[in-house]
């Protein structure tokens, strides 16, 4: 019988014999980006663009409020890429004048 | 008499606070207190009886018992009043699992946490619902933290029986589909069980998901990896949860942040062996009644389901020891520490 306690020495074993390759066995910790978003990222991030397919309802039987909430903001779309522009522009002049103190710090 | 009126900043169906608001509720009913239950956002197909923020009314006496777990703009009005308050702490998820997948949560637990040190602050007692959310509430400030379990009843749920060997192997995993709780891992380490020892076992994964992107995020990767008979089934009604239990063969998780774990309570009443991270709150409340995948493999993992469907011997003593865990959290017992939270913040 394995005793709970070294189920896991029994697995580590199986699993080194076994040795499965490739992206199955990627490791825990691949997919979370780390505290500090790269400067990349937030160069994406700056740039707001919401998808539509975020508007939805979390009600079990939801498809027609969801419908329905997105002919509204299809409607709004006017109102909301307005918004989305002058957010962008805030954001994107923000990350230039960091950009640029980086930059002077670093000479 | 003193009422105690219960707060938190979201209210909604399928939701671990949540179902500690109503539990509370039930328990200080038991012991004579009267008052609401209220959140700054109630979803329309919250639970009866939790009411907006704007309907609380508080008396000069009263106590009003805050379960925390993230910032909803709102809240400050209950920082500011002048009652009495208790504060539950469930943890916050840090922010850095949400910034591509659901930057409006990632907003909540990031200021979230900025706010903590100052609630802390404002209550007169304080607890969190693991020794590890205890520690985190002493270091946002707090000099005693006590530690009030979560008030859960496993048997609510349906106990079906199941004859043993009648189908093919289940893994049931249950929780949000929600990025720190790593579901991509649990399909990972699933495929590759299939691939290796069972290609008939299925997957069953109970949960809502945190928004539709991200699950069709997860069912493409269920298609990448070529995992067959997985089923992300949502959000399931207790029934069918019961149901969900009493057919597995094993119930993994792969989470990497968890405050207090509620399936693994339902798990050990269900007596279904549990595969788990040692991460958060989940050692204190599994003991050594889990078999923990500790490793950063979900090769390993993969072999750890393989142990726990195939042996039997094992599987009996993760059993025998899962009722013993059970009996600790047991809702009569976890109430005493429920009381003496309420005492200290009326003393």
């Amino acid at each position: 019988m394995t005793q709970p306690e070294d189920a896991i020495q029994k697995a580590r074993a199986a699993a080194a014999a076994a040795s499965p390759a490739g992206e199955l066995a990627q490791s825990f910790e691949h997919d979370i980006a780390g505290d500090a978003p790269s400067d990349e990222l937030l160069q994406e991030w700056a740039v707001i663009s919401v998808d539509p397919e975020r508007v939805y309802s979390t009600r079990r039987l939801g498809a027609p409020l969801t419908f329905v909430k997105r002919v509204f903001l299809r409607l709004m779309r006017q109102y909301t890429a307005e918004l989305e522009a002058q957010q962008t522009r805030f954001n994107l002049a923000v990350l230039g004048r960091l950009r640029e103190l980086e930059r002077r710090r670093g000479e | 008499m003193t009422r105690v009126h219960q707060v938190t900043g979201v209210a909604g169906p399928h939701d671990a606070v949540t179902g500690q608001l109503l539990a509370y509720q039930e328990v200080l009913r038991g012991w004579g207190f009267d008052g609401g239950m209220h959140a700054v956002r109630v979803a329309p197909d919250a639970p009866a009886g939790i009411t907006p923020l704007s309907q609380l009314a508080v008396g000069p006496d009263d106590l009003v018992l805050i379960h925390y777990s993230g910032w909803i703009t709102g809240m400050a009005e209950v920082f500011d009043l002048p009652q009495r308050k208790a504060l539950v702490y469930h943890n916050i998820t840090p922010a850095k699992y949400f910034w591509s997948v659901h930057p409006e949560v990632a907003v909540i637990c990031e200021v979230g946490r900025d706010k903590l040190p100052a609630l802390v602050e404002a209550s007169k007692a304080v607890a969190g619902v693991s020794s590890y959310n205890a520690a985190e509430l002493r270091e946002a400030g707090a000099g005693d933290p006590r530690v009030v379990p979560i008030v859960a009843d496993p048997a609510r749920l349906a106990r079906d029986v199941v004859e043993p060997g009648a189908a093919d192997p289940l893994v049931l995993a249950v929780g949000r589909l929600a990025p720190h709780k790593r579901p991509d891992l649990v399909i990972r380490a699933f495929a590759l069980y299939q691939r290796l020892h069972e290609p008939r076992a299925r997957l069953l994964y109970a949960g809502p998901a945190q928004n539709p992107p991200y699950l069709a995020r997860l069912q493409q990767l269920v298609r990448e990896v070529g995992a067959t008979n997985v089923r992300l089934a949502g959000a399931l009604d207790d029934d069918e949860l019961g149901r969900a239990y009493a057919q597995a063969s094993v119930m993994l998780s792969l989470s990497e942040h968890e405050g207090f774990c509620i399936p693994l309570l339902e798990a050990f009443h269900a007596d279904v062996p549990v595969i788990a991270r040692p991460c958060g709150g989940m050692p204190e409340v599994g003991g050594d009644a889990v078999l923990w995948a500790e490793d950063g493999d979900v090769a390993v993992a993969a072999e750890l389901l393989h142990l726990a469907v195939t042996d039997d011997e094992l599987r009996a003593e993760l059993v025998r020891r899962g009722r013993s865990r059970a009996q600790e959290f047991a809702p009569e017992r976890v109430s005493h520490a429920v009381r003496e939270l309420i005492d200290a913040a009326l003393a």
